[in-house]
């Protein structure tokens, strides 16, 4: 993703646009990244706060629950995926940037949702209303400045983002029929998380093709790593059916059995992954290891199913915190240092962050389990995760709020990246 | 050495790749979880119940003695099949004539349907052993045999001829001429024959015999045990997937991997 400069490099890119001429506005990734990690960071504390010593959260429909989930997926969720769609997309479809007007609009939107929904149990319906229609265009605007880039790529290759946006849409506009309606929302926020996991797959193959093999290639290994579309598929559709039965019939062993069923296409995906050492480096380690959380993710919410036992929460966890917060994390770090020009970041705090929101998951897993110091884990895990996006946040401020050190414009990748 | 070290090193990528096939597996057990939703746990008992089922039989001590019953006259019958069908199959192979002749006997024996000659074998042997292993070396000795046939049939003539004008000695031409391509057929042929026997014994057992899996099915139907059933058929299947994928398959790219390095 990081190969081909965008048809919107060119020295003159940033004039054409004179009302957009603060750099944060210079690429889609850079004020969406900041709000992934700022918000990872906040809501995950104010929920630590609310968990431990029981400090207010904004009353929405649902409860505390719906809060946190429908903030993580619809707010720092959505944006990851926002930020990463407005650079990737223009670049693997070879089409020109989005244009710095459009973004601006698509984050204030993203505010808008913020504040409209975390006031809407004191302002009640309009509120609420609001919320979704900021959701509903986010989501929108996004599909409407993709859809003709990804429908004009001659193979249509890169169309499951498209679906994917569309599916978001989807889930987005049931919860807030629920919610308007008065009813709880929250399976739709569990489909969602379907969706999410669907689109990191979808993601990471595009992703690690050129991470992982750049590792092997530094190593000067003779191996070559390829995401190969059949293993993927299967895992696709593994996901997407057992979202489906979740959705329809939460609870039922047909998902558990379904579960497994995924967690066992996400092992054989792990496969291509085998390439001997260069997997040992920290890119390729990072972004297997979301591949690991998610199969551990989807195996004990099929085993909790399937024994009626404990643990669907820890399974449930293990998808969030650890494959989706990890992905993210990775995904802010590659493409939000390559897109604004920097060569990848390989100081000692990244791989540190990437193994504090391993241990975040497993944390947060472990609480769920019966017999554990729940409230001792939650707390652990809270701090394990605020950090490294904290840490995030501090470290690329100066980079996604300044102009390019290379001189070039957009989103194109690093000057000395070699060009296709 | 290095050899092995490679092959020891496949292991585990081989083993991995397993993980496709329990994938689909799984998939398998939903698509069973919903259909027992649908038609109730009298007509088709959920995967856990069987699974249930299957591990108390186990635990009980009541499956492995039928199992293993079960597994040798199957083994009785494919080794006998292995045997004569190999033998003849390759001997009808070198002759022109023969495999002429061969070729209407083999199709007159794929043709019978096992029952029948299960049949016959009752009439024949009684409620002895012999019925189902002899049920089974007939369902599996035409497989064998043309496997073989077609093995030696193939051969290509031109290294035929250079082994001739080289003068190769019987026993190189022997194995790393005649062996090599004509176990490329036979090792399938055997795969194919080991499905064949496992699954006519359990039939002949069920109509004919006292003990093995086939009774057993037999006496979990007259109680309308479905669960029962079903452990037994996947015990079947189960035991029969380990020995296919576990032993069968690994072999099998270790003998066919000369092909793929000619490419």
């Amino acid at each position: 993703m990081l190969k081909r400069p965008s048809a919107h490099a060119g020295p003159g890119a940033s004039v054409v646009f004179p009302a957009a001429a603060h750099p944060l506005w210079l690429c889609g990734f850079r004020p969406f990244f900041l709000f992934t990690a700022l918000s990872g960071a906040l809501l995950v504390l104010l929920w630590g706060a609310f968990l431990g010593h029981g400090a207010p959260l904004p009353a929405v429909v649902g409860g505390p629950f719906v809060w946190h989930a429908h903030e993580l997926i619809f707010g720092f969720g959505l944006a990851a995926v926002a930020g990463f769609a407005l650079t990737a997309v223009p670049e693997f479809t070879g089409s020109a940037a989005v244009a710095p007007r459009p973004v601006r609009r698509l984050a204030a939107l993203w505010l808008l949702g913020r504040a409209a929904f975390w006031l809407s149990g004191w302002l009640g319906t309009p509120a609420l209303a609001l919320s979704a229609a900021a959701h509903l265009a986010l989501l929108g605007g996004l599909i409407a400045l993709l859809a003709p880039p990804l429908w004009a790529d001659p193979e249509r290759r890169q169309l499951a983002f498209l679906w994917g946006l569309l599916a978001l849409a989807g889930v987005v506009a049931g919860f807030y029929t629920d919610a308007l309606r008065g009813e709880s929302p929250a399976r739709w926020l569990h489909a969602a998380l379907g969706v999410l996991m669907v689109l990191i797959v979808v993601a990471m193959s595009r992703i690690s093709m050129r991470i992982v093999n750049s590792a092997i290639e530094e190593r000067g290994d003779s191996v070559e790593y390829r995401a190969r579309p059949p293993k993927r598929t299967l895992a696709i559709v593994c996901i997407a059916l057992y979202t489906a039965v979740e959705f329809f019939a939460p609870g039922a062993r047909i998902g558990g059995w379904l579960a497994l069923a995924a967690a066992a296409a996400l092992c054989h995906l792990q496969s291509d992954w085998h390439v001997g050492r260069a997997l040992w480096r920290r890119w390729p380690l990072m972004l297997f290891g979301v591949y690991v959380l998610m199969a551990a993710g989807y195996g004990v919410i099929g085993l909790a199913l399937l024994t009626g036992g404990e643990g669907f929460s820890a399974g449930r966890h293990l998808l969030t915190v650890g494959a989706l917060g990890l992905n993210v994390y990775a995904v802010l770090n590659i493409a939000g240092r390559a897109h604004a020009g920097h060569p990848l970041d390989e100081r000692r705090w990244l791989p540190a962050g990437a193994a504090l929101i391993a241990a975040a998951a497993l944390l947060r897993a472990a609480s769920a389990l019966p017999g554990a110091p729940a409230a001792a884990l939650m707390g652990a895990a809270a701090l394990c995760w605020t950090l490294p996006f904290a840490a995030y946040a501090w470290v690329m401020w100066p980079l996604l709020t300044r102009p390019r050190a290379d001189g070039r414009a957009g989103c194109a990748g690093p000057a000395e990246e070699p060009s296709a | 050495m290095n050899l092995l070290r490679a092959w020891l090193g496949g292991i585990p990528a081989y083993l991995w790749s397993g993980w496709g096939a329990v994938a689909s597996l799984f998939l398998l057990f939903a698509a069973w979880e919903g259909a027992s939703a649908v038609y109730g746990a009298l007509i088709l008992p959920d995967p856990a119940t069987v699974f249930a089922t299957l591990a108390g039989l186990i635990e009980s001590g009541a499956a492995w003695p039928e199992l293993a019953v079960t597994a040798r006259r199957a083994l009785t019958g494919l080794a006998l099949a292995i045997a004569a069908g190999s033998v003849l199959g390759m001997l009808a192979g070198v002759s022109l004539t023969a495999s002429m002749m061969a070729r209407p006997l083999v199709t007159v024996l794929l043709g019978t349907p096992p029952i029948a000659w299960l049949v016959l074998a009752m009439l024949w042997f009684g409620a002895s052993d012999g019925t189902p292993v002899f049920t089974v070396f007939v369902a599996c000795f035409p497989v064998i045999f043309v496997g073989a046939l077609q093995g030696t049939r193939t051969l290509d003539s031109h290294l035929k001829d250079m082994a001739a004008v080289f003068r190769l000695p019987a026993r190189m031409k022997l194995f790393d001429l005649y062996l090599p391509h004509v176990v490329s057929y036979l090792f399938p042929a055997w795969i194919t024959a080991l499905g064949t026997a496992w699954k006519v014994v359990v039939m002949a057992e069920l109509l004919s015999s006292a003990d093995g899996v086939g009774a057993a099915l037999a006496v979990s139907r007259s109680h309308l045990d479905t669960a029962a059933t079903l452990a037994w058929i996947s015990a079947v299947v189960g035991s029969l997937l380990a020995v296919e994928y576990l032993l069968l398959e690994p072999i099998k790219r270790e003998l066919e991997r000369w092909r793929q390095n000619e490419r």
